[in-house]
């Protein structure tokens, strides 16, 4: 909901600086070219259709057909794709663009599709059973060789006790008389992790009285379904009669236990196990042709699949897109409506034109431009460098329609914000050869593809980070600053005053420790004048009170840089509302913004200036006054604060309290103004807005319905307790503005203001038309429109009321806040500093203390703690920080100066973005 | 004071959970459902839904088995998440929801065996939420003492099964003695452990669980009606710890008819409602809904506390109550008989 309307149509401001310029088109197409008109759209990208039957479900429309057998085909493709990757057979991926098939390609290409697939499973169903008789007869073999093994330790028994080998006797010789204890067995193998259950409840059923040897089979069986491997052991049962044996049969058939025939005499094992090796080796030679074959297949495919899959993706959206559009009665063409720039227009024709062509339709489709009163989605041209920065301002909010786009003054503004809160030569540096690395092997890189979340969120920031290098360099070398040391380039201005043979001749060896002071009148080499550029490297050296002056000289510019960006965000919201063509808001919303902002806070950026320039170490003239020396310049905090108080105070610099007095003549005056004209903005900025267009819309009213006369006697009434009712007025009419002007229709001569009749244009033709449509009943009952206003008004009300007295109030107190806020850059700034001060003097300094090999060798390892600490903690860390407070200071700082931020983004039909899209969530999975 | 400690541990579980239920179908979801014309259709349009492509990778025709096996599926990868992600007191907890269908595959397979049906294809219709390792092996006891010695006595229900050995044959009636047996120890089990947790999840839990024990009552009073369970069996069988203990029983107890039991049932202001408007006539809907439209209202209703366990239940019960619903809507759909289609019962 902007307060704007929509936007008048000229085509000023084009390029980066507003959103680019959209229309709502019809298109008409023939059914028979609309396959290919979207296919040429959807390459070129710059359309956005919408969706024309959002009341039909899915599965109802008209090309839901054609977008199934899709979904099979990509389904069959994603089949290929597994079989592919099981095999590990590697996919040809060129990341070519194959154009879109035709749509009778499309069978071709089913039936290839199919024909694969079925090859496929043919050749998987072969290799399952074969693999199954394969691990059969493997299971069979080990179990002959274990059961060997359990036999022949039975043997040996039968040698140690006597009623063992009776038992195995009768094992053996089966024609024994059948008194003696009958033992017999089965042989199988079961899953190794499920052995100790099986075990256990085979005890348990039957109650001992089985006898079961196990031993593990060493090789790993592939499961033949599934592919994964498996741990089994062969076991053997012993027991006696038939109910157990049923029992046990039923247990082994529970757990999934294969059982096997195990022959009774180690005679025929032997024969046995013979007539399996050769029947495995038989197997493998057959198996080995069907994965031979199997492999081939999927060679053959795998050239192709990806190339496939991009073509059926796109068939895919095509058919998507066809579903969002209109059928027309007559079947015979198709109606889409979409969003695109008004700029593109001509390659939108021109690639209709091309789709037209191609599908051999003879009648030309038709792009009819519409008039709207919707808002058209916001859609801002990046390239790679601008992404970056537009992104920054998009994560915010999508700038509403047309208005100005905050991203080209980001793109500068940022990484200086960021600079002021990271100024280090040293560590800007790391950071811009950081980012360089990424912009030189930009392509490289790109084509890794690389999933890492962390890694993609740096190198897509990759001229953000470049950038914020290089300004750090900058700032460093304003602040003098590279890796908490100072450089003397252009030599100081400040010489030391005492000497050599001061502090030999006068000192004792304690009392030179001592800080000395240099005396500024003495010190200061006035002839070369001031350090020429950036900080005095002499500063470095002064212990105790180089923190003072950093923050004094930090703390002023932050609040300079800062009401800079605040004014000029207001300068862009006058852009904005000229843009819009709101006279209204420069006028009553702007100028009182301005005037507020620039009677105190431009102000005091002049007070640091003045101070900067006029008062220097020596005692000399200012503005009239005699200025004895430092201890007497302004204090601007104070005489701020005592501005609000409007505190009487004594003028030049005398008394003990000179700081705190007026130093420059007429001072009390001028501050007295303004803060007098600061004052009285506020009330404007709150209610003359609303008065105005109250006023204006009551005149209307009285004209157009005379009847309503009493009520606007006591509105009259009402107004005089004016607070509450302007507030309540402004947000009124905004609705009513919102509605389109009925009154004006009512009574077109009696349009009052200037920007009455602009935004009678502003809501464009369409609205227009629905007017008119309505005329003639509300000629006939005007009280009647009326009353309809007057019950729908308090629906909107509250929102946009709040909405109203928030804006107000938050410029206000936010101009103290926001002022506050940037104090964050010398805050951040000095912090760094600090940081880097204490990595140095902690770490690498250390290191200077030894001589020789050991200082060599303690050199070169501190260094690496001293270089990781700095990269780690100095540079991601706190580079982190002050981009997190730099984002903090556009969005809220600097955008709520101008920014609206309700538009909706651009979302155009695009090949490029489907496959994508479709890529990214196939790695993700 | 759990509250406060509540998200050390079960926190991140309890944002899944609330994650997965936001996925429920919805009424408008529902409202599409219904409109399909084929299996292709509703697949089609679950696809849009939370469900998203688990039904894309199925080669051929989609029937309803198929639909039926991969929501059961996704309930169990996402039940074993939870479960392989949780701490104690939640892991029991979670393992206590998988008891009722432990109970549930053992009856079944009791059943199956005694039809001389082959294991395999009743395993293939176990709940695979309650399947355990000893589960194949249960046709080999024809007793419900063997049945105990042998199998159950390694698994949880043990406990619950000890009302229920002797050494007469398993035959149908027994079966369902059994199984309204081990639910009802189950049923009181679960809702001791829960009243010893305490907190919210006592409240929500005790409240849920209270609901199952008499629905499972009343129930069987009902379906015992010309049979030959006696009165003192049946008593037997009632879970007691519903709101319908004691009074309530006792008159349950002593029903004979449908009337009977309505007329026990009005003295409680909760199923009172439950009752009117069931009945024979068309358009009228079965006591059996009801019940399972009150559940879900249990249910939902659960997600409207926080720092409790309940919805972990709650998510599950709800979660089997949409499968049965989209089964249903699926058979309605390849049958051709849309007119009872909309019979489902909508999760609010």
């Amino acid at each position: 909901m902007d307060q704007y309307g929509t936007a008048p149509s000229p085509a000023e401001h084009p390029g980066i600086f507003r959103s680019e310029e959209m229309c709502l088109a019809q298109l008409y197409i023939q059914s028979e070219a609309a396959y290919g008109c979207v296919a040429e759209l959807g390459e070129l990208g710059l359309v956005q259709f919408r969706d024309l039957n959002p009341d039909i479900s899915a599965f109802q429309r008209k090309y839901v057909k054609e977008v199934r057998r899709c979904d099979e085909m990509e389904r069959k493709l994603r089949f290929l794709e597994r079989e592919i990757k099981k095999d590990q057979v590697p996919m040809l991926d060129t990341g070519e663009n194959p154009d879109v098939p035709q749509p009778r390609e499309m069978i071709d290409l089913e039936a290839t599709f199919e024909k694969l697939e079925n090859e496929l499973r043919e050749v998987n169903q072969n290799e399952e059973t074969l693999k199954k008789n394969f691990n059969e007869l493997t299971e069979l073999k080990h179990i002959l060789r274990k059961t060997q093994t359990f036999f022949e330790e039975h043997e040996e028994l039968q040698v140690e006790a006597l009623l063992p080998l009776e038992v195995t006797r009768d094992l053996h010789a089966p024609d024994t008389p059948a008194l003696i204890m009958q033992l017999r067995f089965v042989a199988g193998v079961i899953q190794r992790e499920r052995l100790p259950a099986f075990e256990r409840l085979l005890w348990r059923v039957c109650r001992g009285n089985v006898f079961l040897r196990q031993s593990d089979i060493d090789d790993v069986i592939q499961d033949a379904v599934t592919g994964e491997s498996v741990n089994k052991t062969v076991f053997i049962i012993f027991f006696q009669g038939d109910q157990l044996k049923t029992k046990v049969k039923k247990i082994c058939e529970g757990f999934r236990a294969t059982l096997y025939p195990c022959p009774d005499t180690p005679q025929e094992r032997r024969e046995m196990s013979i007539g399996v090796m050769t029947r495995i080796e038989d197997l493998k030679t057959v198996l080995g042709q069907t994965q031979d074959h199997r492999h081939r297949v999927l060679v053959a495919a795998s050239k192709n699949v990806r190339m496939w899959l991009t073509k059926v993706r796109k068939i895919k959206s095509i058919y998507h897109t066809l579903n969002l559009f209109n059928i027309d009665v007559t079947q015979k063409c198709l109606i889409a409506e979409c969003w695109c720039p008004v700029n593109e227009l001509e390659r939108i024709k021109m690639s209709l034109k091309r789709g037209t062509e191609d599908s051999g339709s003879q009648v030309p489709s038709i792009l009819h431009r519409m008039e709207t009163s919707e808002n058209p989605p916001t859609y801002h041209k990046t390239n790679k460098f601008t992404r970056g920065f537009q992104e920054i301002v998009d994560a915010y909010g999508m700038a509403t329609y047309r208005e100005i786009n905050p991203a080209p003054y980001t793109m500068i503004t940022f990484p200086f914000l960021f600079a002021v809160m990271f100024g280090d030569m040293g560590h800007g540096t790391v950071m811009l050869l950081a980012g360089l690395f990424f912009i030189l092997k930009e392509k490289q890189l790109e084509a890794a593809r690389i999933r890492d979340e962390i890694f993609n969120t740096f190198f897509n920031g990759r001229y953000v980070i470049f950038l914020m290098g290089a300004f750090s360099i900058y700032t460093g070398f304003i602040y003098n600053d590279i890796f908490s040391k100072s450089i003397n380039l252009f030599g100081s201005s400040w010489r030391n005053t005492y000497g050599a043979d001061f502090f030999q001749e006068h000192l004792t060896y304690e009392e030179q420790e001592k800080p000395f002071m240099l005396v500024p009148e003495k010190g200061f080499d006035s002839p070369g004048g001031p350090y020429p550029f950036g900080l005095d490297p002499v500063w470095n050296l002064a212990e105790s009170n180089k923190l003072s002056f950093l923050n004094s000289m930090k703390m002023k510019a932050s609040v300079i840089l800062g009401i800079t960006q605040m004014a000029f965000g207001l300068m862009l919201s006058l852009y904005n509302h000229r843009y819009f063509k709101s006279d209204l808001d420069i006028k009553w919303m702007f100028i009182p913004q301005a005037l507020f902002l620039g009677c105190i806070f431009v102000y005091l950026c002049l007070q640091i200036i003045a101070k900067w320039l006029f008062f220097t170490a020596e005692a000399n003239t200012v503005f009239g006054y005699d200025y004895p020396g430092s201890n007497c310049a302004p204090s601007l905090l104070i005489g701020l604060i005592n501005m609000f108080m409007q505190k009487s105070r004594d003028k030049g610099f005398e008394g003990p309290t000179c700081y705190l007095n007026f130093w420059y003549p007429g001072q009390s005056f001028f501050e007295f103004i303004f803060l007098a004209v600061a004052i009285c903005c506020v009330p404007v900025m709150l209610f003359a807005k609303p008065y105005l267009m109250w006023k204006e819309d009551q005149l209307r009213r009285g004209r157009g319905h005379a009847h309503l006369a009493p009520v606007e006697l006591i509105l009259l009434v009402v107004a005089l307790v004016q607070v509450p009712l302007m507030l309540f007025a402004k947000p009124y009419l905004l609705w009513r503005r919102q509605k389109g002007y009925q009154p004006q229709i009512d009574q077109p001569g009696t349009s009052g203001g200037f920007q009455q009749s602009v935004r009678a244009d502003m809501n464009g033709e369409d609205v227009e038309v629905v007017q008119h449509a309505d005329e003639p009943p509300k000629e006939n009952g005007a009280s009647h429109g009326g009353g309809h206003g007057h019950g729908d008004g308090p629906l909107d009300m509250g929102d946009v009321m709040v909405y109203q007295a928030i804006h107000t109030i938050e410029f206000v107190l936010g101009c103290v806040s926001h002022t506050a806020s940037y104090l964050r850059l010398w805050a951040l700034s000095l912090a760094h500093a600090q940081l880097s001060d204490v990595l140095w003097t902690m770490v690498f300094r250390h290191a200077f203390g030894f001589d020789g090999y050991l200082g060599a060798f303690i050199t070169y390892a501190l260094f690496f703690v001293f270089f990781f600490l700095s990269v780690g903690i100095l540079v991601l860390m706190e580079g982190l920080s002050a981009f997190l407070h730099a984002l903090r200071l556009h969005w809220v700082e600097f955008q709520s100066k101008f920014y609206g931020g309700h538009g909706y983004p651009f979302a155009p039909f695009s090949f490029e973005k489907i496959l994508q899209e479709e890529r990214e969530a196939e790695e993700q999975a | 004071m759990g509250e406060f400690f509540f998200n050390i541990d079960h926190g991140y579980l309890e944002a899944l959970i609330r994650g997965f239920k936001g996925g429920i179908l919805t009424q408008s979801d529902y409202a599409n459902l219904v409109q399909c014309e084929t299996l292709e259709d509703l697949k089609l349009h679950i696809q849009s839904t939370d469900y998203g492509n688990f039904l894309a990778n199925e080669p051929g025709a989609i029937t309803v088995g198929v639909i039926d096996e991969r929501l059961k599926e996704k309930l169990v990868t996402e039940f074993t998440h939870l479960r392989n992600n949780a701490l104690e007191p939640l892991a029991t907890f979670l393992d206590y929801i998988t008891y009722a269908y432990m109970i549930d595959n053992i009856v079944l397979l009791i059943t199956g065996t005694l039809h001389q049906r082959p294991i395999a294809e009743l395993i293939s219709k176990c709940h695979p939420l309650g399947s355990f390792e000893q589960m194949e092996a249960i046709h080999i006891a024809s007793t419900p003492a063997e049945l105990y010695n042998a199998v159950l006595v390694d698994t949880p229900l043990a406990n619950y099964f000890v009302d229920c050995i002797n050494e007469q044959d398993l035959d149908e009636m027994n079966v369902e003695i059994i199984r309204n047996t081990l639910y009802k120890a189950y049923i009181e089990d679960f809702y001791k452990f829960c009243e010893n947790l305490g907190g919210k999840t006592a409240e929500v839990m005790c409240e849920i669980l209270a609901f199952e024990a008499d629905r499972r009552a009343i129930i069987i009073t009902i379906n015992s009606f010309d049979t030959e369970l006696s009165k003192d069996d049946r008593e037997k069988l009632y879970p007691r710890c519903g709101k319908l203990y004691p009074e309530g029983l006792v008159g349950l107890a002593r029903a004979d008819d449908y009337e009977q039991v309505k007329q026990v049932c009005e003295w409680y202001g909760d199923y009172k409602a439950l009752f009117e408007g069931t009945g024979p006539n068309p358009g009228d809907k079965t006591l059996e809904d009801k019940f399972f439209e009150h559940e879900v209202k249990l249910n939902v209703h659960s997600y409207l506390h926080q720092f409790h366990f309940g919805v972990f239940y709650a998510f599950i019960k709800l979660k089997e109550q949409e499968m049965r619903n989209v089964i249903w809507i699926a058979e309605c759909i390849s049958q051709r008989h849309r007119s009872k289609i909309d019979n489902y019962i909508p999760i609010l």
